[in-house]
């Protein structure tokens, strides 16, 4: 692993305190990973020749520019099509919850976010932000300006999870919100009733949007590691649980494994793009997500 | 079950400890902030009820714990014997050794005997001070409880190898009834055998099992110390041409032999004494065996001069039981017997002389008689001393003097065969003289026609016919006239009958001597001028049953008869004195060289000895160096001794299927059931394997409970 690319880990980055550099490590570690050339554009429109690097697409070579000059250029698209992409955050008091992770629930979103975001400016793709608790919270407009990354990252660093959520609810009043075709990325730990979140997520869907969904989730969230006697309390709804956590793993597990199977079934049958994330993991697979969803786009 | 300590048992109650420990102090959870909860709820229920049982499953192994702690500590142990109420109680203790010939089988360099020995002191060691012991073998003595235990084990290390042994289930039998008269003592019988067939077949088993329900309190522990693949060689009795020879007659040994598990065909020697004693070889051969494992080996001696021999048949190379190795034998040549025969004429002797001594082979040095012929008229001036028997054919009344002269001539140890004929007069005959000798009075001439039955045929003259008893025609040889007679006298007695039960062949012992009288002649043609002849027992067709009976007969009076030399171990042997061995004392010199002198009523005729239990060659002599006395015998071990089959194990379990009986084939067998029958067998060592078991589970599941969060 090359010293960028260990940007991508979460237990990195956190010792990075500001929230641009944390945007600009990830992104820059996960190009560094990339073999293909990320400043491929996905547009049609072609807007100039520029010269040929390692891992850009042979078949984007100019033939004619090499037989003129004898070297090779590559054609480079304009962006024809406005993307726009929204960062919607989940405010709610469970994101905030880490279990010895490095990160919690909520700091990791927030860097995968502003890591799109920096992408997505690049990109010259405007993004936007919205937050939501029980409903929306804040909301910035789409733009692609390169001002919108400041913003964007400020607004972001300001965020703290705090109140009850209604996902369902919010993303209703998201679908109602968005006018245009939009690519809504959400982030959130999906803990609400599952029947709700989907049915809006379907009506976002239905408005012409993509969605990628990303489900963070703390680890132990996920893996249960907990042993001998507990007493659970959800922050949330303030509610405690005591329970034997060795002879209650394998039934927790299979009830978390049931319900992030239901959202993956689900998401593939409304075509929304599920990506299941805890916060151990590297970045880069939140951000292969959303590249491939946006050549697909393109 | 059993508690050495059972004052112990009372730390079960410290069960209360963790049972309070349960109600009063629960442990506090380790709290954590968990925003998953809602799928912790779903199966909430199923995990509180799970939670609870372990809880009360630790609780009941916390509780097991102490409790076997507490019982392991109080020396749990199984009373297996079932001996009632008698816990506690003195021990009375049989041990049953089979010291017969056969546990001499050597295996792993130690005799059967030797193993069962040393398996009984090892147990006399075990006993406690004041047990009651007896020692029971298969000798024929009966025992009683030793004094101590010192007693017990000598008597056990210098028990003897019993030839002669009675039925081991009469040892046992001895044995169950010895302890069980001790009512108040614990009653246990070891039998050591190597359960052979021989040893405990059907009956035996049946008789075991019969004295084990007598005496419901006995335990019979049946230890085993045997051999399961044997291998032996075995000589069977031997079979003699004769135990009594003629000079020159060859002496013909045939020796029968079982091979069991040895490949090898082994060699047989034989051997016969020489004049100073000792054995010389006189043959040897290699012994054909069959598939079967049986062979035969046939030796000839000849030459044998007249007298005693002795010798033995021998495998040359050893094997795993030596006793059956050998057999020996004894036979006799005695000089030929003169015998005279009185006849009115001379030719009246004809057929019973040819009987005797055909005149074919007369000449010869191995016939068995030398008969002389003489006419009554001549009989007065003859030394009848000189004969070992006198018959008189047809006799015409005889002087006084004649008589007289007989009957003292049988007084000596003579003896007399009259064959009643026509010329009898009843006058002469039950004169006072003529009945001195015959056995009654003479009634009437019979003359209806009958034929000779013998009946039994255990005297000494019908004896050789046995072997032919079914096959003799008799009715081929009628007897149309015969004498009967009245009431007899002295000791007289009927030796055979005719068919129609009257007497045909009558003894009188007179003296010393024998007096047989047959009530019909032998000396009467097939035809003759004026009368019938009486019977056609000489001329009828193929007479060989006259010339058996003939030789029987006279053998008998000149007691020249053969008699038994070869005898089993323990048997009583008894030797006929010959008339002329009037003696009163002889010396028996044993196999291993030891001479025993006896003395003998005067009168007797006959030596009994009883001392037989040594195998070998016995001497009984008498008169020193004038060796009046010379004869010997020999004794030889028991053919059933070399049975070594084994009984099997499903009929031993189906006979011996009562609780009493326990089967051990080693020490450590009947250590455990010794100490289970006696003090129970210790379970500690359960006890505590079973609770460091439980402290096992219990510390596995309580750490898991109550693991602290790291």
């Amino acid at each position: 692993m090359t010293a960028v690319e260990q940007y991508l880990k979460p237990e990195i980055i956190r010792q990075i305190a500001r929230l641009d550099l944390r945007a600009q490590f990830i992104v820059k570690g996960f190009l560094q990973g990339l073999h293909a050339s990320p400043f491929h554009g996905f547009s049609v429109e072609f807007s100039e020749h520029r010269k040929y690097t390692a891992g850009d697409n042979p078949d984007d070579i100019d033939w004619l520019v090499y037989a003129k000059t004898d070297k090779y250029y590559v054609k480079k698209f304009e962006a024809e099509t406005n993307l726009t992409g929204y960062l919607v955050m989940d405010l709610s008091a469970s994101m905030g919850y880490s279990h010895k992770q490095e990160l919690t629930k909520f700091e990791y979103s927030i860097c995968l976010a502003a890591a799109l975001c920096y992408l997505m400016i690049h990109q010259n793709d405007p993004v936007g932000l919205i937050t939501f608790g029980e409903k929306i919270v804040d909301s910035l407009a789409p733009k692609s300006k390169r001002q919108q990354i400041g913003n964007i990252l400020s607004m972001l660093a300001k965020l703290k999870p705090q109140s009850k959520t209604n996902i369902g609810q919010s993303l209703n009043q998201l679908a109602a919100m968005l006018k245009h075709s939009s690519l809504v990325m959400l982030f959130s730990d999906l803990l609400a009733d599952p029947d709700e979140v989907i049915a809006s997520l379907r009506r976002l869907r239905h408005g012409g949007h993509d969605v990628i969904l990303f489900h963070v989730l703390d680890q132990a969230e996920v893996d249960f590691p907990f042993e001998g006697l507990v007493e659970l309390h959800d922050p949330e709804s303030n509610e405690t649980l005591e329970v034997d956590a060795d002879a209650y793993r394998s039934e927790y597990l299979e009830e978390i494994g049931k319900f992030r199977l239901r959202y993956e079934r689900e998401c593939r049958q409304i075509g929304i793009d599920y990506v299941p994330l805890d916060t151990s993991m590297q970045f880069d697979r939140a951000l292969t997500e959303y590249l491939v969803n946006r050549r697909n786009w393109g | 079950m059993g508690f050495l300590t059972p004052v112990l048992l009372g730390g079960i109650a410290l069960i209360a400890l963790p049972i309070a420990l349960h109600l009063v102090m629960r442990r506090q959870p380790q709290k954590l902030e968990f925003p998953a909860l809602q799928f912790v709820r779903k199966r909430r229920a199923a995990n509180r009820r799970r939670f609870n049982l372990r809880h009360l499953l630790l609780l009941a192994l916390r509780c097991a714990l102490i409790a076997g702690l507490a019982v392991a500590l109080a020396r749990p142990t199984i009373k297996g014997s079932g001996l009632r109420g008698k816990e506690g109680a003195p021990l009375a203790v049989a041990l049953v050794i089979d010291n017969s010939v056969r546990m001499q089988y050597v295996f792993q360099n130690q005799t059967r005997q030797q193993k069962a020995k040393e398996m009984a002191q090892w147990l006399v060691d075990q006993l406690p001070e004041d047990a009651q012991v007896a020692v029971v073998d298969r000798s024929r003595a009966a025992t009683g409880f030793v004094v101590d235990l010192g007693t017990a084990e000598s008597r056990v290390r210098n028990l003897a190898v019993e030839n002669n042994p009675r039925p081991l289930e009469n040892a046992v039998h001895e044995a169950i009834r010895l302890v069980a008269e001790q009512e108040d003592h614990r009653q246990e019988v070891f039998l050591f055998s190597d359960l052979s067939v021989e040893s405990l077949d059907e009956a035996a088993l049946e008789a075991i099992q019969m004295a084990m329900a007598e005496a419901p309190d006995v335990r019979l522990y049946l230890v085993d110390v045997g051999v399961e693949e044997v291998s032996n060689r075995a000589l069977q009795p031997l079979e003699l041409s004769g135990s009594v020879l003629r000079p020159g007659q060859p002496l013909r040994v045939e020796v029968p032999a079982e091979i069991t598990g040895l490949a090898e065909a082994p060699l047989v020697e034989i051997y016969l004494q020489g004049a100073d004693g000792k054995p010389i070889k006189r043959g040897q051969q290699i012994l054909e065996v069959s598939a079967e494992g049986s062979g035969r080996a046939v030796f000839e001696l000849g030459d044998l001069p007249i007298g005693t021999h002795q010798g033995l048949v021998k495998f040359s190379a050893t094997d795993a039981l030596e006793a059956d190795n050998a057999r020996y034998f004894t036979v006799e040549v005695r000089p030929t017997a003169k015998v005279l025969l009185l006849g009115e004429r001379k030719s009246d002797a004809l057929f019973l002389r040819e009987a005797l001594s055909p005149s074919l082979i007369a000449n010869r040095a191995d016939v068995r008689f030398q008969c002389v012929t003489e006419t009554v008229a001549k009989a007065a001036s003859i030394d009848l001393e000189g004969y070992d028997a006198v018959c008189l054919l047809d006799p015409p009344p005889l002087s006084e003097g004649l008589w007289q002269s007989l009957t003292e001539y049988v007084e000596h140890g003579g003896g007399v065969g009259v064959f009643l004929g026509h010329r009898a007069r009843l006058s002469n005959f039950n004169g006072e003289a003529a009945q001195r000798l015959l056995p009654g009075r003479l009634l009437r001439k019979s003359r209806h026609a009958t034929y000779l039955r013998p009946q039994q045929l255990d005297h000494p003259v019908l004896t050789g016919l046995r072997n032919y008893a079914e096959q003799i025609p008799w009715q081929l040889y009628p007897v149309l006239q015969y004498w009967e007679f009245g009431d007899w006298t002295g000791d007289a007695y009927v030796v055979a009958r005719f068919a129609d039960n009257k007497a045909a062949l009558i003894e009188r012992p007179v003296g010393r001597g024998r007096v047989v009288t047959f009530a019909t002649a032998v000396s009467d043609r097939l035809e003759i001028e004026n009368r019938e002849p009486w019977n056609l027992l000489p001329t009828g067709p193929e007479p060989w049953p006259f010339v058996a009976l003939s030789n029987q007969l006279v053998g008998y009076l000149a007691q020249s008869e053969s008699e038994p030399l070869d005898f089993y171990a323990g048997e009583t042997v008894s030797l006929r004195l010959a008339p002329r061995h009037q003696i009163s004392s002889f010396v028996l010199h044993q196999p291993n060289g030891e001479s025993l002198r006896r003395s003998l009523p005067p009168g007797e005729d006959t030596i009994q000895i009883s001392t037989t239990q040594q195998l070998g060659n016995y001497r009984v002599a008498s008169g020193g160096e004038s060796r009046l006395l010379d004869r010997g015998f020999s004794v030889n071990v028991s053919p059933a001794m070399s049975q070594l089959t084994r009984v099997a194990p499903e009929v031993l379990a189906e006979a011996l299927q009562s609780e009493q009986v326990k089967l051990a084939s080693s020490l450590d067998d009947v250590e455990r059931y010794v100490d289970i029958g006696r003090t129970g067998q210790g379970l500690f060592s359960w006890a505590i394997m079973l609770v460091a078991i439980v402290w096992g589970a219990e510390h596995l599941l309580g750490n898991r409970f109550y693991r602290e969060a790291s």
